[in-house]
């Protein structure tokens, strides 16, 4: 069994290309300073991440009920973000009011809350049998 | 609720729970007899169930796809009668040896005399 599977795969592809599209959303409202529509902006971002990780996640536990409580998702989510925010502050496509201190410290404190879930996840494959869930095996 | 009705509910409601885990058994056998592909493992289950386990093809290749990966089942491929090559499906050592020793624990002891007179519906 791959570790990687095809609906994580499309989940970092939706996941980064809304990413991206957020970064330039909100790059773009912070330099013409519409900042009330930063919010609004942030509240779709996440409500479309929702659904994506929603549709993939599911659609990947059907294939194969690989059991991670969510932490390849969580851990690709945390990978892209990061990269693509540093990315964004190495071309120098950020607004005035950007600042790359706040990347660093999203990275610090969603770094804290995603080793806490590879604890969690470490500790949940106590019930199971090679990643499987063992009252998923036999079904 | 008269008799009949609550007899039927009750009925429908044990069948349920007890099908549960079912499946894995009828896999197991189907494999046993033979290799197969999905629409044979499919057809044995239904058939030699009497229909009263029935099957989706998603359902079987999500299993199958766990029994591979925990090393109790394993594939070869093969021409079909006619289209593409077909997965065809066998119980590995492992595989056999867990279906053995799960019949050995829990089906066997259905063969013992006092069970089996216990078990004749016949008045």
């Amino acid at each position: 069994m791959k570790i990687i599977t095809i609906n994580q795969l499309k989940f970092a592809v939706g996941f980064a290309v809304l990413t991206i599209l957020f970064r330039y959303g909100l790059s773009n409202l912070l330099n013409n300073e519409y900042f009330v529509y930063v919010w609004l902006l942030a509240i779709l971002y996440f409500a479309t991440l929702f659904i994506v990780g929603w549709v993939f996640g599911k659609k990947d536990y059907l294939s194969f009920p690989f059991y991670d409580v969510g932490f390849r998702f969580h851990l690709s989510s945390y990978i892209l973000y990061i990269t693509i925010s540093e990315l964004w502050f190495l071309f120098e496509m950020q607004s005035r009011y950007e600042n790359i201190k706040t990347v660093h410290l999203t990275a610090l404190i969603w770094g804290i809350f995603l080793v806490i879930h590879f604890f969690f996840f470490l500790y949940t494959r106590k019930n199971a049998i090679k990643g499987i869930n063992k009252s998923d095996i036999f079904e | 609720m008269n008799n009949e009705k609550l007899l039927i509910q009750l009925l429908l409601a044990w069948e349920e729970t007890y099908k549960k885990g079912q499946l894995t058994l009828w896999i197991f056998l189907a494999l046993k007899e033979n290799k197969k592909y999905v629409e044979e493992i499919k057809s044995f289950v239904e058939e030699k169930s009497n229909k009263t386990l029935c099957c989706e093809e998603q359902s079987l290749y999500r299993n199958l796809r766990k029994f591979q990966h925990l090393g109790v089942v394993d594939y070869e491929t093969g021409k079909g009668n006619k289209g593409p090559e077909r997965k065809y499906y066998f119980l590995t050592n492992l595989g056999q040896t867990l279906l053995n020793q799960f019949i050995n624990r829990n089906i066997s002891l259905f063969f013992n005399k006092n069970i089996k007179n216990l078990l004749n519906t016949e008045d």
